[in-house]
């Protein structure tokens, strides 16, 4: 039987915003690019990705700034002693929701996210010894670029494990808490029953959004260009 | 001669250096600077291209100054034979070709290659005189060069020297320069300008040509000094009459006379440099006094009528005239005389069979003639003076010809004639360093590719730069951004296998 | 209503992460698996296995080694390890990378490292790639030989190996050490320069010995100039007295300088008194006279310890 969907709207409430549900997926789809890209020689490709990466990366820097109340960073970001209780509390059981990420999710966001930014920023520097460079492989000597290549390749396996760490955290809310995260990814919307009784979502304006994006874009364009001097 | 006012040659290298290169690698390394830690941000320049200090006084320009480590040779004596003398009837045997004589060529010969004139499918052509092995190594060597013959054991010939250049002006160009386009200083340059000149009464730097006028192909440029300092160019010099044209005073002007003359345009020369500070002024000044010492030294060092009959005898010489042999003569004596580089040109071998003096059959018999006993009788003369060990001796063109049978326009030729050929050419090296009496690569049984060892043109040049005692790599000159080298900058490989 | 935000939780904690475990180790596994190079390293530092070596007076090592490391290792060593192979030891050689084993002991054709090396420049998959020189014929026989011959560690040599190019060394600049060298007779060479301007000459930039042409002073050098330059003896290699006016009175001088390689006597006034006195010479390699200067006998001896003579033809 098909949900009513004035019921929907009682029983589901948005808490994600657009931007960063377009942003999570793109970043998947965008890593998966990268890595296929990286392993079979498509270079040109890998350049436009990884690109890509860096302004949706800044983006969502600027957008944790002045984004919506779940996309911005003070409101998921907490100290480790509060990681810690929140984590000792998951594991006894506790029952208590967050209507964005919570502190164990939120330490993983801004984890994925300075990784993420450390690969684009030395693949930037990077080159594969023979045909392909970086765009600002040239401003550095070629032992520096080589260095950072080694590096651009460590931080891949670090990458590796941080999004298995994400994957299990996901399949442990969703298997063994019962809780969701994926679809509101999707949809933007959870169910009030895995969400705290008081809400106050704010949501920003999407024009700022989509100004925050052609900067980031601007830049990401600006540093290509530097590759073609 | 009047001291001139201090030359300021850091002054004068700042300025140069800031070219719109530097400007733009000065901007964008600051931006880069931004993003990274400092202490990863740009290493020290590599230490194996880290350029040599070859700063003199400017008064005196070819003063001499010692190589980077002890070098085989003092000196390079180079014999060019212009116009790329074929080597499948010099040194290169073929006899697989000579079986196919007459037939058609192969189409992967021509099929997407840019030829100089052949069109079409044209006949293969086999070595049009004999071949023998001769001395003691077994050197092959043709019928055509009876007196090198004797001095085979002395040679070392490498088949396989390779080049991109299917045109004569860049070829040759490519071969003393390093670089098909004009603007680039020559090898003679280069030597002068890194080891200076024994003597400072005659240029360090003096050209020979025999059969043809001074703008044959590529002309002057061969023996400029492109980017360096002008004093480093050739100077070409007569081996009849007046050595350099003008040199001596007119019959009304003395020596005293001239050099009242010479005291005053120094003493405005001064003044110019004082007031624009340009060093070619000093340079200039520096060449008038090189002229005036020249007036008593360079005719004496070209004059062969000094030598006794016996040795005019063995080079075949006739003071008075305009020959190679008279030109190797006088090499002889410029050596001697302490002279840095000496350039041989003797035009007229390129024989495409079109006229009857470039046919094989025919010009090249000729050249032959004019060039063979000559150039032996430089060899031996050298060694019997004790100089071919440390002198080196270069003979060579500027690429090979093909093993088809030119038919220009897709016609039968009335003579018989090679067109151009990159792909492989033969060239020999004899005297100081140099391994005796042995052939170095080889091409394939057609001769239209070289099979092993092959040697590009830069990869000579680096060798010749290791003989006079520098590393190619750090004998380079600042000029628009780029440390020049004379190989360019592709690397180049000293080929190790012809050394002694 | 339907509980649509997610499924109830099935599985206990303990069970989902046993799972995880699972998977890791098999995802873990799968990963070693795809770099045998990993795991072979990790076993060999456990001690569960011995990587293979060479033998240092093997073909491997004095002539496929050296030639992997200037052609390849810049790539495939320490520094970078392109598609994970290492070509900078026999271990890593016959381990392969990424696509697994490179080398075939034995077999050519089917020996990935000869495939590529073999292929024309202008194809994609052709190693060096574009931009480094391709192998010259005699490299790629040399390896050829050796994969054929069983890429071993221990055979010494292989018929039809095409002889090893040396090298050139470039010798290396050490100005620092040549000044020290130097500064025993500094101040001597600069008098002697600033008195006889343009005959003496360091041999170069990076060598204390010294080299002298007097023959641009002609006569107005003589016995008495010649003394002059005993300062300088332990370091003269070269000397050039053509055309001088030294004479037999000299001869004790030359005989006595330790260090003379080169001599050129013609057209002075030496005659055969100091080409025998040159006998003593102890370092003279190559000596040049000039016409009549000294009768085959004079020579014999010098001829006998391998002193190249030049010259005694013709008058310069």
């Amino acid at each position: 039987m098909r949900p009513d969907p004035q019921t929907h709207a009682q029983t589901h409430v948005r808490v994600w915003d657009l931007p960063v549900r377009l942003f999570h997926w793109s970043i998947v789809f965008l890593l998966c690019l990268s890595w296929f890209s990286a392993d079979q020689g498509y270079m040109r490709v890998h350049l436009v990705s990884g690109l890509t990466l860096l302004a949706l990366l800044l983006f969502r820097i600027a957008w944790g700034l002045v984004g919506s109340t779940t996309a911005r960073f003070r409101n998921f970001l907490h100290s480790p002693r509060r990681v810690a209780e929140y984590l000792k509390g998951l594991a006894g059981g506790d029952k208590i929701f967050y209507a964005g990420h919570n502190p164990a999710g939120g330490l993983m966001v801004v984890a994925l996210i300075a990784v993420l930014l450390a690969q684009v920023a030395t693949g930037l520097f990077a080159n594969d010894g023979v045909r392909f460079s970086g765009p600002l492989a040239l401003l550095v000597s070629e032992d520096v670029s080589t260095r950072l290549t080694g590096i651009h390749g460590l931080i891949f396996d670090l990458i590796l494990l941080l999004v298995w760490c994400h994957v299990v955290a996901v399949g442990f809310y969703l298997l063994v808490k019962g809780d969701n995260l994926i679809w509101p990814m999707v949809t933007g919307k959870k169910h009030r029953s895995y969400l705290p009784a008081e809400l106050n979502i704010v949501f920003t304006r999407l024009y700022i959004a989509l100004l925050l994006l052609a900067v980031s874009a601007g830049i990401a364009a600006w540093v290509m260009i530097q590759g073609d001097l | 001669m009047a001291e001139g006012g201090k030359f300021d040659h850091l002054g004068l290298m700042n300025i140069q250096a800031d070219t719109r290169r530097h400007f733009l690698g000065w901007g964008a390394g600051g931006l880069g600077a931004f993003f990274l830690n400092s202490t990863m941000a740009g290493a020290a320049p590599a230490g194996e291209n880290a350029p040599l200090d070859f700063t003199r006084d400017p008064a005196t320009p070819l003063s001499v100054l010692p190589p980077q480590f002890a070098a085989k040779v003092k000196r390079v004596i180079y014999l060019h034979m212009g116009g790329a003398p074929s080597q499948l009837e010099l040194f290169d045997y073929k006899p697989v070709l000579a079986r196919f004589h007459g037939h058609d060529c192969p189409e992967s010969f021509v099929k997407g290659k840019r030829l100089a004139f052949i069109q079409g499918i044209p006949k293969l052509l086999g070595p049009m005189f004999p071949f023998h092995r001769a001395g003691k190594s077994g050197t092959w060597i043709s019928d055509r060069l009876p007196h090198l013959e004797k001095s085979i054991d002395d040679l070392c010939v490498i088949k396989s020297m390779k080049t991109d250049q299917f045109n004569h002006a860049p070829a040759q160009l490519l071969v003393h320069t390093g670089d098909p386009r004009t603007g680039h200083a020559s090898l003679g340059s280069w030597v002068t300008y890194g080891l200076g000149s024994e003597n400072q009464n005659l240029p360090g730097f003096i050209v020979l040509i025999s059969n043809g006028g001074t703008t044959a192909n590529a002309g002057k440029p061969l023996w400029g000094s492109g980017f360096l300092p002008s004093v480093y160019q050739g100077v070409a010099c007569r081996s009849a009459g007046e050595p350099v044209l003008y040199l001596d005073n007119p019959k009304s002007v003395s020596r005293a006379e001239r050099r009242k003359v010479l005291d005053a345009v120094d003493e405005i020369n001064q003044q110019t440099y004082r007031t624009f500070g340009n060093p070619e002024t000093v340079t200039r000044i520096a060449q008038y006094e090189m002229a005036f010492r020249m007036q008593l030294e360079a005719s004496d060092a070209m004059d062969i009528h000094r030598e006794p009959a016996a040795v005019l005898e063995r080079y075949g010489a006739e003071p008075g005239k305009t020959s190679y042999a008279n030109n190797c003569l006088v090499a002889r004596r410029l050596a001697e005389r302490g002279v840095r580089y000496i350039q041989l040109y003797h035009w007229g071998w390129d024989s495409h069979g079109t006229p009857v003096d470039k046919g094989l059959n025919v010009g090249l018999v000729g050249r032959c003639r004019e060039t063979d006993q000559p150039t032996a009788a430089l060899l031996a003369d050298l060694k019997a003076r004790g100089l071919l060990e440390d002198t080196l001796v270069i003979w060579g063109g500027e690429f090979g010809r093909t093993p088809m049978w030119e038919n220009r326009g897709g016609q039968e030729m009335e003579f018989i004639g090679r067109d151009h050929h990159p792909n492989c050419f033969s060239l020999w090296l004899a005297g100081g360093g140099i391994k005796r009496g042995i052939s170095y690569g080889e091409t394939d049984e057609m001769g239209y590719e070289i099979a092993r060892n092959p040697v590009e043109v830069r990869d000579l040049h680096a060798t010749i730069l290791y003989l006079l005692g520098f590393d190619y790599r750090r004998l380079n000159y600042p000029y628009q951004g780029l440390d020049q080298k004379l190989t360019g900058v592709k690397p180049a490989r000293i080929v190790s296998e012809i050394l002694a | 209503m339907e509980d649509r935000a997610g499924l109830s939780g099935r599985l206990s904690a303990a069970a989902y992460f046993g799972c995880v475990a699972l998977l890791t180790l098999a995802g873990a596994g799968l990963a070693m698996l795809a770099r045998p190079a990993f795991a072979h390293g990790v076993l060999r530092t456990l001690g569960l296995e011995t990587a293979p070596q060479a033998q240092s007076r093997s073909f491997y090592a004095t002539r496929v080694a050296p030639l992997l490391e200037t052609r390849c290792v810049s790539c495939h060593g320490a520094r970078r390890e392109k598609a994970s192979l290492r070509l900078d030891s026999f271990a890593a050689l016959l381990l392969g990378g990424k696509h697994g084993p490179v080398i075939r002991p034995g077999d050519v054709r089917n020996s990935e490292l000869y495939i590529r090396i073999s292929l024309p420049a202008s194809d994609e998959r052709a190693m060096p790639p574009s931009g480094k020189p391709p192998l010259t014929e005699d490299e790629k026989t040399v390896i050829r030989l050796w994969i054929a011959d069983g890429a071993s560690g221990a055979l010494q040599t292989i018929a039809g190996a095409p002889p090893p190019v040396a090298e050139v060394k470039i010798p290396q600049d050490d100005p620092a050490a040549a000044q020290k060298q130097r500064a025993a007779l500094a101040q001597s060479v600069r008098r002697l320069q600033a008195r006889f301007p343009g005959t003496i000459l360091y041999e170069s930039r990076s060598s204390a010995n010294l080299e002298v042409n007097a023959s641009l002073l002609g006569s107005a050098f003589g016995d008495a100039e010649l003394l002059a330059l005993l300062p300088l003896q332990a370091r003269i290699t070269r000397l050039d007295l053509s055309g001088t006016a030294v004479t037999d009175t000299s001869a004790p001088v030359l005989a006595g300088m330790p260090a003379l390689r080169s001599l050129r006597i013609g057209g002075s006034r030496m005659t055969q008194v100091t080409i025998a006195a040159l006998r003593q010479a102890r370092a003279l390699k190559s000596l040049t006279i000039g016409s009549g200067q000294a009768g085959h006998g004079a020579l014999a001896p010098l001829l006998e310890k391998h002193i190249a003579i030049y010259g005694g033809g013709d008058a310069p």
